[in-house]
Parts: structure tokens; sequence; C-alpha cells
């Protein structure tokens, strides 16, 4: 390469002309302008976001400060609304239901929507048909759907109980027993989540090119080593985000909860949000309850911020 | 809340990394945030704010039958105010989220300036400065005669140190009833006293048969009512007569071991603790419950008008004692209205004029008048006239056993405290004093 040449590249590197360096000041206004330009004209947006998200935020954190009512902000009372929501033994059971209802709606419903996502991607008969009679519990209102589940499980004589019965199980309280309450929540949720797992995994799974599988075949690798060693690692990063939203969509549900049980039998079924809404709109306590929303909040925050991470990590592997 | 699957889970990410940690944070805390928030957000008011304009603002509940509403509006529409007063204009207010609805008008400025609600929303309104109190109204019933029209003890619950939070419109009870054909087919007689009762109940539940129909699962507060309705027939009650909040007392623990007893006998279903309003409807419907306690209109409610369901006899509790709860449903004014004068006459014709409702026979509750209590309409509904005659006289309010109704009131009504206290008697778990120690605890939380 001669020295001319290497001299022209080392300036446009530079951002310098082959000419010379020309006036700096000109572009740099033009730039400031454009961005300024730029600036006013997403400003309108950028105080709409702020007022529309912005002030209930800060007028929430106001309340979770006060000793207030629903219409009224009430005395300052600082961080004691937090200090006794932390306190309570009701916060630390709901925070378990929710931890234990978020687990098995994000895995429960990933499994099953990955299992059935592998499953329609092979050839099958009518596989169109059954997409779309696999995405109804999604589609359904879930108002509709708790009134089919209670309608199923909900007394002795409803279908399933009678099932049970007829199989020599007994008559099972699905939703008077607490700990079969909390199993039908559970199922609810896998039951009602799962297509949107198996809409983000069938879209991730066209992604990833036949040829790989057909390279691995040819180097002796079975079926199970394809998938472990191929499908999951490469469909790894989609995988994480459906996790980071169904997490939030678990943490977040109410009416998945509050239409089959209300919370109960004796609050074995009362998550964060069920809570924080009873707490509010049925003990009107707002200091109390705006905390609780804040607590889940932060939790969410720090969850998908290590969820991020793998995602992050996922992509540089 | 919007269902959360609805939110559109394309948005947050874009291919490639191309979000930011920082906008990813934001985002996802917005999400979770807003999510959260809305659980805790106001739904909006109405169009009619009672603080402004040139009329009365006159939200409703839907009280009763569908038509009620087009017929109470009906009722508004047609009033002619006299002198400066304003006219009145109407507007229904769902069930659904009612609390929200109200509070977030009233904060706004934007609510009623006169409206019906929920039992306890008037003396919850009146502590925070936003009724207008009913004396004045009261004194003015006086000199047109109303006010001895109501039946006794009917207003005396609204007065607080400040004066009249509000004036009853309806009263609704919880009270027994049975199924006629059942008692018959078994050559039961209706039970009088709780021993009786007891031995019928176990006869009934022998046969297959619910002889406590009750139901405390999502949205279902009646399993709640039901009990607070024993516990005031056998002379308890969650007050003392100081007007002191003392749940754990000897009568309460006696009935709840008597309700414990209840439940050990198969007398009380083991899945009623997480029936809805719609399976208890439904297990009455299909004649699967034979007795139970249940509000004023449970033949119209379920759809069964044959005759088969009616209204049990009092029965007296081990110590002789009568009564159940009742509710007293009633009409309220803001200080945010237009004109006070205005919000008055409005109510002077409403009680003048709101029979004719009764006489349509469009609400599910009872009256308060005894002269719509006196007409033949009303006479006509025989399960309603006989709980006027035989269960009013020995209703009593949350109160009980005092006689001041307070704010706290609204917060133990359909509260968590409450609800949690109904399923686990009914679930018969704990011991009767355990739970009712559990119950004053969660009560002086609120």
């Amino acid at each position: 390469m001669s020295a001319s040449v290497e001299g022209a590249l080392g300036k446009a590197r530079r951002g310098v002309g082959v000419a010379g360096p020309g006036r700096a000041g000109a572009p740099r206004r033009g730039m400031r302008r454009g961005a300024l330009t730029l600036l006013l004209l997403v400003l309108p947006s950028i105080l709409l976001v702020l007022l529309i998200n912005g002030y209930p935020l800060v007028y929430a954190l106001n309340q979770s400060l006060h000793k207030g009512s629903l219409i009224a902000t009430g005395d300052f009372v600082g961080l004691d609304n937090y200090a006794n929501v932390l306190t309570s033994d009701a916060f630390w059971a709901a925070a378990r239901f929710t931890v234990v209802f978020t687990v098995v709606g994000v895995f429960g419903s990933w499994l099953l929507g990955l299992g059935l996502a592998l499953l329609l991607k092979t050839r099958i008969p009518a596989s169109g048909t059954f997409k779309v009679l696999l995405l109804l519990p999604w589609v359904v209102p879930v108002v509709v759907s708790a009134t089919a589940w209670n309608y199923l499980v909900a007394t002795p004589s409803s279908p399933v109980p009678r099932l049970a019965e007829a199989l020599g199980l007994g008559t099972p309280l699905f939703l008077a027993n607490p700990t079969l309450a909390a199993i039908t929540v559970c199922l609810f949720k896998v039951w009602v989540s799962f297509p949107f797992m198996m809409l983000m995994t069938s879209s991730a799974l066209t992604s990833v090119d036949g040829t790989v599988y057909e390279a691995a075949q040819m180097d002796g690798a079975n079926r199970r080593q394809q998938f472990t060693g191929i499908t999951l690692p490469l469909i790894a990063r989609s995988t994480y985000i459906s996790w980071i939203l169904m997490t939030i969509f678990c943490v977040n549900d109410f009416p998945t909860i509050y239409l089959l049980t209300g919370g109960g039998p004796v609050n074995a079924t009362t998550s964060l949000v069920v809570l924080a809404y009873r707490t509010v709109f049925q003990n009107f306590q707002t200091g109390p309850g705006v905390a609780i929303a804040f607590l889940m909040t932060a939790t969410l925050v720090v969850i998908s911020v290590l969820l991020y991470r793998q995602i992050r990590k996922s992509a540089v592997e | 809340m919007s269902h959360p699957l609805h939110q559109n889970p394309s948005t947050p990410i874009t291919p490639r990394g191309t979000t930011t940690r920082r906008g990813f944070l934001s985002l996802s805390a917005g999400t979770a945030s807003l999510a959260a928030l809305a659980a805790c957000g106001g739904t909006g008011g109405g169009s009619a704010s009672g603080g402004g304009g040139d009329t009365i603002a006159f939200w409703d509940m839907p009280w009763g039958e569908p038509a009620y509403n087009t017929a109470a509006e009906k009722l508004t529409t047609t009033y002619k105010p006299t002198g400066e007063n304003l006219p009145a204009e109407y507007q229904t207010v769902q069930w659904n989220n009612f609390t929200q609805t109200f509070a977030s008008a009233i904060a706004s400025n934007t609510g009623p300036a006169v409206s019906t609600g929920g039992g306890f929303q008037a003396y919850q309104y009146a502590e925070q400065g936003a009724i207008a109190y009913a004396d004045d109204l009261l004194e003015t019933f006086k000199t047109d005669g109303i006010y001895d029209d109501f039946l006794p003890g009917t207003i005396e619950p609204f007065k607080s140190a400040d004066g009249y939070v509000a004036v009853p419109t309806q009263i609704d009870m919880r009270v027994w009833w049975y199924r006629k054909s059942i008692f018959d087919q078994e050559g039961l007689t209706l039970p009088t006293t709780w021993e009786e009762y007891l031995t019928v109940a176990t006869t009934l539940a022998a046969k297959g048969y619910s002889a406590y129909g009750t139901g405390a699962g999502a949205g279902n507060f009646n399993g709640s009512q039901g009990l607070v309705t024993m516990l005031i027939n056998n002379g308890g009650g969650f007050y003392n007569t100081d007007n002191e909040l003392d749940c754990v007392t000897d009568r309460n623990i006696e009935t709840l071991d008597f309700v414990a007893q209840l439940r050990s006998a198969g007398i009380i279903d083991p899945a009623a603790v997480s029936y809805t309003t719609d399976n208890l409807n439904s297990q009455w419907r299909d004649g699967k419950v034979a007795m139970g306690i249940f509000g004023a209109g449970l033949d119209n409610e379920i759809g069964d008008t044959s005759g088969d369901l009616r209204v049990a006899t009092p029965m007296a509790g081990p110590h002789g004692d009568l009564g159940c709860l009742q509710y007293l449903n009633n009409i309220m004014m803001y200080k945010n209205t237009p004109s006070q004068a205005s919000s008055e006459a409005f109510l002077l014709y409403w009680f003048k004029n709101y029979g004719t409702l009764f006489q349509q026979k469009l609400l599910n509750g009872l009256p308060v008048l005894q002269s719509v209590v006196d007409l033949p309409e009303f006479q006509a509904e025989a399960q309603k006239a006989e709980i006027i005659k035989t269960w009013q006289p020995i209703g009593k309010t949350f109160a009980a056993t005092g006689n001041v109704v307070s704010a706290r009131a609204a917060a133990i009504d359909g509260g968590q405290a409450l609800n949690e206290f109904a399923q686990t008697v009914l679930s018969g778990g704990g011991d009767s004093r355990a739970t009712l120690e559990k119950l004053q605890k969660d009560i002086e939380a609120l």
C-alpha cells in the first residue's frame, strides 16, 4: 500500500477529508441545530410520557409515605408503611405464594409451550387448526376462562370432582382446600399462558437454520444431543426474553387469581398484587397498599436485570 | 386492571441488542409499576360534577332489576324544581369498582351532589369531610310528615357527632330461608331455637341436603354476613354496649363453637368456603340447599318465585336472644354541590315519590317508609312483607351490640379481616377464641 493511500485512509478514520481539514465549525453548528430540532420534535412526546407515567408514579410514591385515604393524602409517616408491610405475616405469605405462582407460571407455561412448538414444527396433519385451537386459552378473555374453570372444579358436583370420584380418588375440593386451591390457580395460570410461550418459541425455532441439524446428524448427534446442543442454545435469547415477560405477567397478574379464588381460602392464594388491591380497596389503607406495589416493582426490576444480564451473556456466547 | 397478557410483548426488545440496559430498566420498571399501580388507581368518575353546572348530579346504584335504573332516571328527570332550585341529572354507577369510581371522582371534585352507594360509604366520606350533613333535610322531613313515616330504628344509626351522615332508603337483611318442598317431603317443621335447628339440620344433612347454605369464595360476602347474623342472633357482635371493639366475648365464642359443630356434623358444605355467588345461587336453585341465611330477595335473585322458597321464622339462640344483620342502604349529600338547598329539595321530592319504584317491584331491598310497606303492591310480595313483619324489628347493624356505626364498618364489611375470619370458621380451622382474637387484632389494625 502506498504512503499516500495509507495517509488518506488515516485521515478518513480521523474524519478528515482528503483535501484537508476544512472548516470544522460549520458542520458542528449544523449538527447542534439538527439535535435541537430533534429535541423539539420529541419534546411533546416526552412531556406526555412524563405526565402519563411519571405523575401517577410520583403521586403513588407520595401516597406510600402518608397515612391517607382514597380521597385525601393524610399525614406524612415517612417509611412507616414500608416497615409495617415488611414486618407483616400477610406480606411474606403473599410473597411466598407470588414466588410459587411465578415459578410455576413461567416454567410450566414455557415447558408446555416449548413442547407444543416442537410438536407443531414436525409435519402433522391440520397443524394450522391445532395452532388456532391452542391459542384459545390466551385469546379468550380471562373472565370467561375463570368462569369455565370455576364451573369445572368449584363444587363437589362439578365435572372434575365427579370424575375424580368415579376414579376412586374421593371428592377433592379444588378451591376449598388451601393446597389444592394453590395448585389449581397455578395450573390455571399455566393453561392461560402457554400459548404465549408457544408463539415465542415457535418464532425462535423458525429462525434456526435447518442445515445445522443436518450437519449434526452427519456428525452422529442423536435427537437429545441436537435438542440440548443446538435447539436450546440457539433459542436461548428468545427464551430468556419470554421468561422476563412472563415473570412480569405473573407477578402482576390480578384477574387470574382474583376471579378464581379471590385470594382464598384463608389467603392461601393471595399474591402480592391481590394483597395490594385488598389493602387499598377493601381495607381502605392506601399507604400500605401502594407500598406493597412499590416493593413488587423493585423486586421485579431486580429479577429483570438479572435475566437481562443472562440475555447479554447468551448474545456474547 | 387490564389483562397482563394484553401488553405488547414485542415492544421492549429490539433485535440484536439495540435496547440499552438503561432503556430496558426503565421499561421493565415502568411496566411493573403501571400494572401494580393500576390496581390502586381510580377508574374515573362520571360525566356530571356535583360541584359545577346548573344541575344536581345524582349517582345511583343498580338496586334491583335492570329496569330499576331506567325507572329511577325517569323519576329524576320528571322532577320539576321550584323557585331557584336546580333540576337533577341521573347517572347509574355500576357496583363493579364503585369504590374507585366514587373515590377518584370525589378527590377530583367531579363527584355527585347526591348519591346512593355502599352501606357505609357516607360514614367514610363524612370522616374525610366530603359529606353534607342531612340534619336540615330531616328537619324538613319532620314538617312534611315524612320523618314519622320511617320504620323504627332506621334513622338513628346515621347520627354522628357532627350530624346525620345520610338518610336511609332501603333495608337489606340477612335472614333464614328454607325450601318448603324439602321440609314437607322430609316431614320437618321449622325450628324456632338453635337446639331444634341442630336436630332438623342433622336430619337434612343425612338426606344429602345442605342446611346451612352459604359461600365465602371470590367476591361472595354471604359467608361473613351469615356469621355476623349468627353472632347477633346470640346476643353478640363486634362491639360492646359502650361502642368499643370487643370481638372476644363468651357469646361470640359460644356461637363459633356452635358453627364448628355444624361444620363437623356435615351440615355446612365443606366446599362452601370457596363458593362464589353464582355457585351458591346454583345450589339454592338446584334444590341442594334446604335452609340458609341470605338477603331479602333470594327468590327473585335465583329466579324461583314459585313460592317454594320461604322466609323462616327467627330462631332463638341458646339464651333466648333473637336478631339478625341489617344493612340500611342510604342516600347521601356531598359538600361539593352547586346548591345545598337544591340537593335537599331534590331529596324531598325523591322520598315523596320513590314508592312508585316499589309499586313497580323493581327493587331487591325493602322499603324504609311505613307508607310504602303498606302499599298493596309491596304486600303482594309475601316474603318481603314477612321479612318486614318478623325480621326487621330484630335487625341490628354492624355496630351491634353497640349503636354507633363508624367509618371503620366499611373496612370491616367486605374487608380482609372479616373475609379471612369467615373462611377460617367455614373451613373448620382454629379454636373459636383464637379465631376471634385474630379478628379483633385484624380489625384494630384497620
